[in-house]
């Protein structure tokens, strides 16, 4: 690992945003068509975070690819925008209002100046691994462009992996893999950041008595998204463990939130109104299953997201309110609900079985800014916001939150919190440069 | 970008051959036939090199290739005349498949485009970026929604759908014969803002576009900054009081000499379009405070008008018949004006000892269930602030009055927000009594009646009773005597129907402003530099306001970067030399100032002639058919393009048998 204190070039940008998901590209969107330099930090190799990974979004039912790409390739090719890829933050130092931000270059083994994107790599490679994109269902190769639609389009070597037979750079048109590429330590000065971490969902395990990982058949949230996904591993939906078209599906609500025996005790916000739109999707997709959602109530409080709700309800998605107690695998990979219901007296504790399981896991953050920031976080373990006219302010100045990494929210409250970052960086820019900044026109507003 | 390396390996559709209407000598007459009269109209429009036609066709992941035989469509596009490139890519709008269209042009001296794919609404200006990269003009450029108009439409007719696609693109091709190159139209931007409303929402845009030093124009029709808030006392999750939220925004905004706050005044006309708005404000501009109207010109407008809270109907759970039942507003409005040191909960001449509150009171309406609103609509929409309103409510009540019984009849409880599931956890500790109702069923609020029907004498029951099918408790029905009863009502949008049509802005099924895309684009109207914060546009809590208002400011903060505004070239134009002013295009425009006649020097004399205000033709074509001398034209929609695009349409489908260059693509 080599440690420069300043970039190579004179770069210094108006803004470093953490995060390159759906938060961190709208708030730098919003920074650059003011005119203003923006560095996005991502930590993946590829923008786009999860939101480029969804099947369709609630309630418009768009789909995720076709309204997240554009907002990629509009970061990518803004001038006023620089993306960092398989970049972390390690750490922010503030002297006298200015943040020097330390950035983790982690190495990709691929010379990104020269990797054209053509795939040859991945073709000649012969390493295979459950692809994470795909939430493990498909595979991809120890190098590979991070999935189809991903950006930047450069090739990333995995060192766990690789098996070092060369046969990548044999085949590589430019030489542009480098096995000897070494992990990088930079640090970047800027005056003002915004810290749109994002979040990671709960472990399937959170829940040992719903025994997710004994079956293949008790899935996450994000792994029926990418089956539903037109593009996604399979191309349609199939159970993980035989491949069978499921009959009976289930979704569990609150799985990882609202329970306070897990330390979640908060609500996340998104997974009743996911579950119906993506009960919705399979009631087209197997138009003969029976899909239920179990849940303790149903918060679309959206705009629009009522009407959907009961959209799903007319649709015949069996709405169930109880809460799963149990979940446990039985014969030929089917599943057996333990569910306490409120609607019948005479059949309290029911036992139910479906052929596939989807655990609606509650939203944990991606990343802990109170370790090596000035940022402090909240009890809930999100960045705590104690400004109560300005939301997105944080515990130290000049560094501003975005999205979920201020607690959990949908796609669209997040996009609206971006631009309200966004707004504070600019003006807080303005203020601190004073008459350096842009002026604005100031004759009276008022006339005649 | 060598992206071609693998096919996909579909076969060849085995009704390919229904597709072809002639055969192939037909064609070839037709097709040459058709390549004489481009050459014609070429050589007319002094251009006489054949275009060089890209066609590429999207599969969208599989939404448009499930259904549409993407690999077929584009192998015959590829064979209609002037195409050079047809190709096919699984995401079109991805950064490869935008690479691929400006590497084409740049390397293949591509000088048209058609894409196919999802509707323009989604992409059309995306791909316009794509070909500008390529240096081309983006307006030799053509869109063709094969998605919503296809794939989509026609799911169960895959080979119709297929023939549509193929017809749309050649039709598209056609048009692109007699595209012309267009340029944005550039205007002066006046970098001011108007927002409208002086509640936070207001306050707080004002107060970040005034801190990035634009100039702003706050206008309040009532003589109070802070709208709803002055209602409120504690508010949630915080629990610090509304008038220290609204104090410390009104400093930000008073005394700003980047904010013209105007109190008691009220916008009463909005013309023009984005940077060049002329607004006419209604205010106390008069001698001595006297009312008088003056004008702005502003360049976005920030609408923050706000909600009122529901007014249940009269009789609406006794709501006006018995003074018992009362609205969360007003609950709360009494226990702000409380005795801070009342022992006891008094009211209506009655010691309060039961509570209850009921949620979802003029939201969440269903069809057959609910009673329509007066213009005959149900409210449906949950207004997503009155679960927490109503137990940060109950749990205050409890603590306060601890022998008071609290109970709580709700259908969910959606306590969604940062530190909103406390109230519920804490109140339910704090012993208030839960009761679940299914929609189609809500409880009955009724005056008390003993078992002969008569009014209890005994002043121990309380005086009115809900009835319940409880789900809690396996749906038994349970009555609940209380001496109050408090409506949880939801928010309505304000009136504001004179702004709603002197701008023209969309509102939805539920009265709120419409936003342009209520996933991504939620401050934003279909009218361009018009701009939504706050409940104005849907319910929403204090920090979802705040936030949704820095939004609506920073989007104006952005149209304001320029010195100009750049507006899409589709007006229309008039062609001087066949004018002869008679003005019967000026009739027929229904947008005012966008054409006029004016007065030009002609040969020494001075003649009429109309013009086009481009700021303000909106291109609805309106004055193009009326012209009896065919001096108007549509930028971008010419009459000889739609010519050719009938011609596209209407031209038989080649075969599929010759290979054009076709590549199969990831």
């Amino acid at each position: 690992m080599t440690t420069s204190t300043q970039d190579k070039t004179s770069y210094r940008p108006d803004a470093i945003i953490v995060g390159a998901g759906i938060a961190g590209m709208q708030s730098a969107l919003d920074l650059a068509d003011q005119g203003l330099q923006v560095l996005l930090v991502e930590r993946q190799s590829s923008i786009g975070g999860h939101m480029i990974a969804l099947a369709k979004v609630f309630p418009t039912l768009d789909c995720a690819s076709c309204i997240t790409a554009p907002k990629m390739s509009a970061s990518a090719h803004h001038e006023n925008i620089r993306i960092m890829v398989n970049t972390e933050v390690r750490g922010i130092r503030t002297v006298r209002g200015t943040h020097f931000v330390k950035l983790f270059k982690k190495a990709t083994y691929v010379n990104f100046d020269k990797c054209i994107g053509c795939r040859l790599c991945e073709y000649a490679c012969d390493s295979e691994y459950p692809d994470p994109f795909e939430e493990g269902l498909g595979a991809k190769r120890a190098i590979a462009v991070p999935f189809t639609n991903a950006i930047p389009q450069k090739a990333v070597l995995d060192p766990e992996l690789c098996t070092t037979c060369g046969s990548c750079a044999r085949v590589c048109p430019t030489d542009a893999i480098e096995f000897d590429q070494q992990s990088e330590e930079v640090e970047m000065e800027t005056d003002a950041v915004i810290v749109a971490s994002g979040y990671a969902l709960n472990s399937l395990s959170v829940k040992p008595q719903y025994h997710a990982l004994q079956s293949k058949n008790i899935i996450s949230a994000l792994t029926m998204e990418r089956l539903l996904a037109p593009h996604g591993p399979y191309g349609r939906v199939l159970r993980p463990s035989d491949g069978k078209v499921p009959s009976s599906v289930a979704f569990v609500l609150c799985a990882g939130s609202r329970d306070a025996s897990i330390g979640v005790p908060y609500c996340s916000r998104v997974c009743c109104m996911y579950s119906i739109k993506m009960a919705m999707l399979l009631s087209g997709a197997l138009p003969i299953a029976d899909i239920t959602i179990y849940y303790m109530d149903i918060r679309a409080f959206g705009k629009g997201y009522e009407q959907f709700y009961q959209n799903a309800k007319a649709m015949g998605i069996n709405f169930v309110r109880g809460k799963v107690a149990r979940i446990d695998p039985i014969e030929d990979g089917d599943l057996s609900l333990h569910v306490e219901t409120t609607e019948d007296a005479e059949n309290i504790l029911q036992e139910r079985r479906h052929d596939l399981v989807v655990l609606a896991q509650g939203m944990v953050p991606e990343w802990n800014p109170s370790i090596g920031t000035p940022v402090a976080v909240a009890s809930d373990g999100f960045v705590a916001t104690p400004m109560l006219t300005a939301p997105t302010s944080t515990t130290a100045n000049g560094i501003f939150v975005a999205g979920v990494a201020a607690g959990p929210k949908d796609i669209v409250d997040t996009i609206a919190e971006a631009g309200a970052a966004a707004m504070q960086v600019s003006q807080y820019l303005h203020q601190k440069r004073g008459a350096a900044a842009v002026e604005y026109a100031q004759d009276p507003v008022l006339v005649g | 970008m060598s992206d071609n390396s693998h096919s996909t390996g579909q076969p060849a559709n085995e009704d390919h051959e229904n597709i072809v209407l002639k055969d192939d000598t037909e064609y070839g007459r037709q097709h040459e036939i058709i390549k004489q009269k481009q050459a014609e109209d070429r050589e007319r429009a002094g251009d006489p090199a054949e275009p060089k036609v890209g066609v590429y066709i999207c599969r969208c992941g599989g939404n448009i290739s499930d259904v549409v035989d993407v690999e077929r469509t584009a192998q015959i596009v590829g064979m209609v005349p002037g195409v050079t490139i047809s190709k096919v890519h699984t995401f079109m709008c991805s950064d490869p498949g935008q690479h691929m269209i400006s590497n084409d042009i740049l390397e293949n001296g591509l000088d048209r485009v058609v894409v196919a794919s999802c509707s323009p609404f989604l992409h059309e200006q995306t791909f316009r970026g794509a070909v500008s990269r390529g240096n081309l003009n983006p307006y030799l450029y053509e869109h063709v929604n094969i998605r919503e108009q296809g794939s989509w439409a026609h799911k169960h007719d895959p080979e119709g759908a297929t023939q549509l696609a193929i017809r749309m693109i050649t039709a598209a091709v056609g048009r692109l014969q007699n595209a012309q190159p267009l340029d944005l139209i550039k205007l002066p931007n006046h970098r001011k803002a108007l927002v409208i409303g002086g509640g936070i929402a207001g306050m707080k845009a004002a107060a970040e576009l005034a801190a990035r030093g634009i100039l702003v124009l706050l206008v309040e029709s009532s003589g109070r900054l802070g709208g709803q808030l002055n209602e409120r006392g504690r508010v949630y999750p915080s629990e610090t009081m509304a008038s220290e939220i609204v104090a410390d925004l009104e400093k930000q905004v008073r005394n700003n000499d980047k904010i013209d706050l105007l109190l008691n005044s009220k916008v009463t006309a909005v013309d023009g379009f984005i940077g060049n708005f002329r607004t006419v404000i209604e205010g106390p501009f008069g001698p001595a405070g006297g009312f008088d109207k003056r004008d702005a010109l502003v360049g976005a407008i920030v609408l923050a008008t706000g909600y009122r809270p529901y007014v249940p109907r009269d009789g609406e759970f006794l709501y006006h018949q018995d003074p018992c039942v009362v609205t969360t507003p007003e609950f709360i409005q009494m226990m702000q004006n409380m005795d801070p040191a009342a022992k006891s909960f008094e009211y209506n001449g009655r010691n309060i000892r039961s509570v209850a509150f009921l949620h979802c009171v003029g939201s969440r309406q269903l069809d057959g269930v609910h009673e329509p609103q007066p213009d005959g609509t149900l409210n449906k929409y949950c207004s997503r602030t009155c679960c927490s309103t109503i137990l940060q409510q109950a749990l205050a009540l409890r603590k306060r009055f601890p022998k008071i019984q609290v109970y709580d009849f709700h259908r969910d409880i959606r306590t969604y927000g940062r530190g909103e599931e406390d109230y519920y956890i804490n109140a339910s500790k704090e012993g208030v009594v839960f009761f679940r109702f299914n929609g189609e069923d809500p409880p009955q609020v009724e005056r008390t009646m003993d078992a002969k029907g008569h009014l209890p004498r005994s002043r121990k029951a309380g005086p009115i009773t809900i009835t319940v099918k409880d789900m809690l408790t396996w749906g038994e029905d349970l009555a609940v005597p209380v001496d109050m009863v408090v409506l949880g009502v939801g928010m309505t949008p304000s009136p504001i129907q004179d702004l709603i049509e002197s701008i023209k802005l969309p509102t939805g099924e539920d009265h709120f402003l419409q936003e342009v895309h209520p996933k991504l684009r939620p401050v934003e109207v279909a009218v361009n530099g018009v701009l939504l914060a706050g409940t104005a546009q849907a319910p929403m809590n204090i920090q979802e306001t705040l936030n949704a208002a820095g939004a609506a400011a920073v989007k104006a903060a952005a149209m304001f970067a320029h010195e100009m505004v750049e507006l899409n070239p589709f007006v229309a134009s008039v062609d001087s030399s066949l004018c002869c002013g008679e003005g019967i295009c000026v009739t027929q425009c229904d947008y005012e100032g966008a054409l006029q006649l004016v007065e030009k020097e002609v040969d020494g004399q001075t003649v009429q002639r109309a013009e086009v205000n481009a700021g303000l033709c909106v291109g609805c074509g309106a004055c193009v058919p009326v012209c009896p001398h065919r001096a108007l034209e549509l930028n971008g929609w010419r009459l000889d393009q739609f010519e050719s695009m009938v011609d596209g349409l209407m031209a038989d489908i080649p075969h599929g048998d010759c290979q054009p260059e076709l590549v199969h693509l990831g």
